[in-house]
């Protein structure tokens, strides 16, 4: 009797769940980035409550916590689980941070940053994914992510100076502009290399007016299954 | 002479057209492959399509007595069915259920039933071209020299059509006016008793031709080539467009677009914004501005690197492209500048179209532009250079596998041999490249340079070298004249300025390597290290990928692959990342495999299903598989040996594959005058091998000493020294086969489908051949071949007797 009851208890609770993924983010957490060496603890946090599903198309949501990226449409992926995960743990990230990142894409790499700092300020070049990308962080209630419509070249000086700045966009140089608009201190990560090749993860840091690069991890774009 | 009311010079005609076609649709395959997908997958498909010679072969020998009866409709019939395949074949493989995308097929395994379907879709055009060339030979194979003689000069006219027709038009327009020759072909052929049905067929079939003409089907490229990325930038538009032999140019502009590739980081100015330009789909360069004045960033990349060590009077920059070197020389003063560039669509896009895009860089008065291959100018030129520059080595294709079958003379030992006998006393060679991860090009470079300094006999190598890198990308500087203290402190000091590191200089230390820029991975200083110490060939054996330096033999600087690097590769990268990696050389593997069992369940599977007798079966594939391969490998050798003499891959091959076709065709026509006796089987063979292995050690030679001949007289060296081997090489063929169709026509025809089925197949053999052994190697095999074949003489000799031939 007791049994049955704790199975009634189960199958109640599995219906009513209004996020049918909460097993396979917390999988993707564990297998996919935990196991990979990432160890910052809110940047772990963070990735097991945000919904990745959400932010990829609705045909591809069974697919969302895949090790691999996903198209999004205009020809841009949502980045791997991972990559995600290491760009977050790399800035640092505290809750006091400032943040910019060039590539909103979907608004995935903005909302776990939106869960561990108090501002992020993202820039989308694509009309429609920025457009797309801001409704659906406000649908989601991230009142601290500010999204603009511009290229990201030229950052984001009216927020300036940013405690740290990620680029999701591959380039073949680090924009001179978002050196300037990096904190004395602050870390900016970027994949750079030569055009449309492979390319490398990069670190770039700001100090005593100093800039110094680290080469991180070979990166490239993946192919994905083309959606029916 | 008539055969079933078929008229041998009406058979003539007709198979000369249609082997134009032929040729013409298997170029054009290859160059809207190239465009839309990705050129190791156009060389897969096309491959698997043009064994439909040897299919032919077999369903002739199959069939034979059916098909023979039916000859007078079904040549032509054969003809206009090849034809409507060809102009709609494009067409039908853009449909969604046949769309097959190269880049895809690591990653959505369903691709593989596309490919399957994509190789049936181009392999039809071909087998039913086949079927009535085929049936041709056989109910004329008395006249046989005659119809090969058709059919070699068609199928060496059909490589000048397609370039002059790329010249003209675009792409996807091509296939419907090739289509129109079968067509034609068959209307000629029309048998009197069908005129009326075959009339109106013929009408539709120019009206199918014609809509496709008018309505081509929009090339639809791969997602993933680099100008559909590109596209999806902010009013991204396509401004201009050319088709031309060197393939598809598409210039892109948007105002988000920039170039300045390794830019420092101490750089505070905008990067201006450029287009670029796109070749096949594929990134070749920017039209950037000319950016005058010590602020522009062309002073900001390494590259500046042999400007900051001291002021270059003249210089020379070799493949210079869209122009970035030429820039760069012009905004540090260089008075002689010399940009050698070998695409005259470039040169003129960025003399005319694009002039004001670049400030009218091809203008300047200081710089005089050479249409011509690199290194063709450097064997013919005699002046001297404080500066000799190279633009990335990654733009040669390097990196991603792509080109790594693609010979680049101008990255051997041999060529970095003739750039620094072209130096001033102090001048110096500059080539840089992105530091690729895992290690390659950087690697390559610096072994390439070092072998050659050794073989000048310099052997303190780091007096000579410099190099410096910046957060991205690597310059080498190699001086004539060892480095002085002047200089490396110019060196120190243009590092510190830009926050780049200076990697090899002679009083180097540990921490001046990293000081701005660090790397996870630390061992590619230890690497340089190798390379530049006594144990460097040890080195080369151990290293995961090759990194040994090309040469002019084994031109292959951007082959990379080593087995076991495979490995490393897929844990690095996934296999889903497959066709962006080292695999090109992979993948002629795979392709000369799926030829091999292709061919095999084609033409030897069908034996089983005739009454064939056994010696005379493995005496007939030796024969006829050994002449089709010596063939392909002489045709392959010349084009590459060409290449350089001419200075130009496009006008190269077409000259060498028309010239030895048409000769080919002039001795096929000559050999039915002549006596298929055992004696004169001997003489050609045995001629062919000796003038073969004489080539062997003179080509180079004679090519070398009259490269700096006057054109004219160095095409009629090319011609003879083609002409030769060609004429004779046409004759083993129909002499063959008219010998073994005297004891039996199915044997003919297998034959033919042998012989057609060892030519594709000697063409893939033969890339690896090259990349594994060299050139002198494959001609020897070459000769081989033909030697081979004479040994068979003797089953022929017996026909001869038996059949007083």
């Amino acid at each position: 009797m007791h049994a049955l009851i704790l199975i009634l208890i189960l199958c109640l609770s599995a219906f009513l769940q209004d996020d049918p993924y909460v097993q396979d983010r917390e999988r993707m957490v564990r297998t996919q980035i935990e196991m990979r060496g990432i160890k910052d603890q809110a940047a772990l946090s963070s990735m097991k409550k945000v919904q990745r599903h959400l932010f990829v198309p609705k045909d591809l949501r069974d697919n969302a916590y895949d090790d691999r990226p996903l198209p999004i449409g205009y020809g841009q992926t949502i980045s791997q689980p991972f990559i995600v995960a290491y760009m977050t743990e790399i800035i640092r990230p505290n809750k006091n941070s400032k943040m910019l990142e060039i590539g909103t894409g979907s608004g995935y790499q903005a909302a776990v940053l939106a869960e561990i700092i108090s501002d992020v300020y993202t820039i989308e070049i694509i009309t429609e994914l920025s457009n797309s990308s801001e409704k659906r962080l406000k649908e989601l209630s991230y009142k601290n992510v500010y999204v603009k419509n511009a290229d990201g070249y030229y950052g984001w000086k009216e927020h300036a100076p940013f405690d740290a700045i990620i680029v999701t966009a591959a380039s073949e140089y680090i924009p001179p502009p978002l050196i300037e608009q990096l904190k004395d201190g602050g870390r900016m990560i970027i994949p750079v290399g030569s055009p449309f090749q492979t390319q490398m993860l990069m670190l770039v840091e700001k100090k005593d007016g100093k800039v110094t690069t680290k080469s991180l991890m070979p990166v490239i774009f993946v192919p994905f299954k083309r959606s029916k | 002479m008539n055969y079933f009311g078929l008229n041998i010079k009406k058979i003539s005609v007709a198979i000369f057209l249609l082997s134009i076609s032929i040729i013409a649709y298997q170029l054009l395959l290859i160059h809207i492959f190239s465009i839309t997908q990705w050129y190791h997958f156009a060389f897969m498909v096309i491959s698997v399509a043009l064994l439909g010679f040897g299919a032919a072969g077999s369903f002739i020998a199959l069939f034979k007595n059916r098909l023979i009866a039916n000859v007078p409709w079904l040549i032509p019939f054969s003809m206009l069915i090849s034809g409507l395949l060809q102009c709609s074949a494009i067409f039908i493989s853009q449909l969604s259920f046949a769309r097959f995308d190269s880049y895809l097929i690591f990653a959505d395994y369903s691709q593989f039933i596309n490919l399957i379907i994509t190789y049936l879709i181009f392999f039809l055009p071909f087998f039913f071209g086949a079927i009535s060339i085929g049936l041709s030979f056989i109910i004329y194979i008395d006249q046989i020299g005659k119809l090969y003689f058709s059919n070699l000069i068609g199928s060496g006219l059909g490589g000048i059509t397609a370039l002059i027709l790329y010249s003209i038009f675009l792409p996807e327009e091509i296939s419907s006016l090739i289509s129109l020759l079968p067509i034609i072909s068959a209307l000629i052929l029309f048998p009197n008793n069908y005129k009326r049905i075959f009339t109106l067929i013929f009408i539709l079939s120019i009206a199918v031709s014609v809509f496709f003409f008018i309505n081509p089907s929009a090339l639809k490229k791969s997602e993933f080539k680099s100008i559909s990325k590109t596209l999806n930038l902010i009013d991204a538009k396509v401004v201009f467009t050319k088709n031309s032999p060197y393939g598809l140019i598409e210039v892109v502009s948007s105002p988000v677009l920039r170039y300045s590739q390794g830019l420092s980081l101490a750089y505070q100015k905008e990067v201006p914004q450029s287009k670029a330009i796109f070749l096949n789909g594929d990134w070749f360069g920017s039209i950037v501005k000319t950016n005058k004045g010590k602020n522009g960033f062309l002073h900001y990349t390494t590259t500046a690197l042999p400007y900051a060590m001291k002021e270059k009077e003249s210089v020379l920059i070799l493949n210079a492209g869209s122009g970035i070197e030429t820039a760069q020389a012009i905004s540090y003063n260089a008075n002689r500048i010399t940009a050698v560039e070998q695409n005259g669509i470039i040169i003129s896009l960025m003399k005319n179209e694009f002039a004001e895009d670049s400030d009218s860089l091809y203008h300047h008065k200081n710089l005089t532009i050479r249409n011509i291959d690199s290194r063709t100018f450097l064997q013919a030129d005699t002046n001297k250079y404080d500066l000799i520059t190279l633009p990335y080595t990654n733009s040669f294709g390097g990196g991603v596998g792509l080109y790594a079958l693609q010979e680049q003379y101008l990255l051997t030992v041999d060529s970095f041999e003739e750039m620094f006998d072209h130096l001033e006393s102090e001048g110096v060679i500059s080539v840089s490249s992105w530091i690729d991860y895992p290690f390659r090009n950087p690697l390559k470079i610096l072994s390439t340079i070092v072998e050659m300094l050794h073989k000048k006999k310099i052997s303190d190598y780091k007096n000579h070298i410099t190099a410096v890198k910046s957060w991205g990308t690597i310059t080498f500087v190699v001086k004539k004249s060892p480095l002085n203290s002047e200089e490396i402190v110019k060196i120190r000091s243009f590092s510190d300025s830009l926050m780049f590191d200076p990697i090899i200089l002679p009083d180097i230390s540990e921490s001046e390597r990293t000081k701005y820029n660090s790397m996870q991975d630390e061992k590619f200083f230890e690497y340089i290290d190798e390379i530049l110490s006594g144990h460097r060939s040890r080195f080369y054996d151990e290293y995961d990928f090759n990194i040994k330096p090309a040469n002019d033999d084994q031109p292959y600087f951007s082959q990379f692959l080593k087995w076991k690097s495979l490995s490393y590769l897929k844990d690095i990268y996934g296999i889903r990342n497959a066709p962006f990696l080292e695999i090109g050389y992979l993948l002629v593997i795979i392709t000369l495999i799926q030829i091999i069992i292709i061919a095999f369940v084609l033409i030897i599977l069908p034996l089983f299903k005739t009454d064939l007798k056994g010696n005379g079966k493995l005496k007939t594939l030796l024969y006829f598989g050994a002449i089709g391969l010596g063939y392909m490998f002489v045709e392959i050798i010349f084009i590459q040996r060409f290449i350089l003499y001419f200075g130009n891959i496009i006008y190269a091959a077409a000259a060498v594959i028309s010239s030895m076709l048409i000769c080919s065709g002039v001795g096929s026509y000559l050999s039915s005058k002549i006596k298929g006796s055992k004696r004169n089987l001997i003489f050609i063979c045995g001629s062919i091998f000796t003038v073969l292995i004489s080539y062997k050690f003179l080509l180079t030679p004679v090519l070398q000493s009259t490269i700096g001949f006057e054109f004219f007289l160095k095409a009629v060296i090319a011609f003879l020294l083609i002409a030769v081997p060609s004429f004779l090489m046409g004759m083993p063929f129909p002499i063959g086969l008219k010998i073994i169709s005297a004891e039996n026509k199915s044997l003919a025809a297998w034959a033919w489908g042998i012989n057609g089925s060892s030519s594709v197949a000697s063409s893939v053999l033969v890339v690896v051949l090259a990349l594994e052994f060299g050139f002198a190697t494959v001609i020897l095999i070459a000769a081989l071949s033909y030697f081979t074949a004479a040994l068979t003489k003797v089953s022929f000799s017996a026909f001869s007797r038996r059949y007083n031939l």
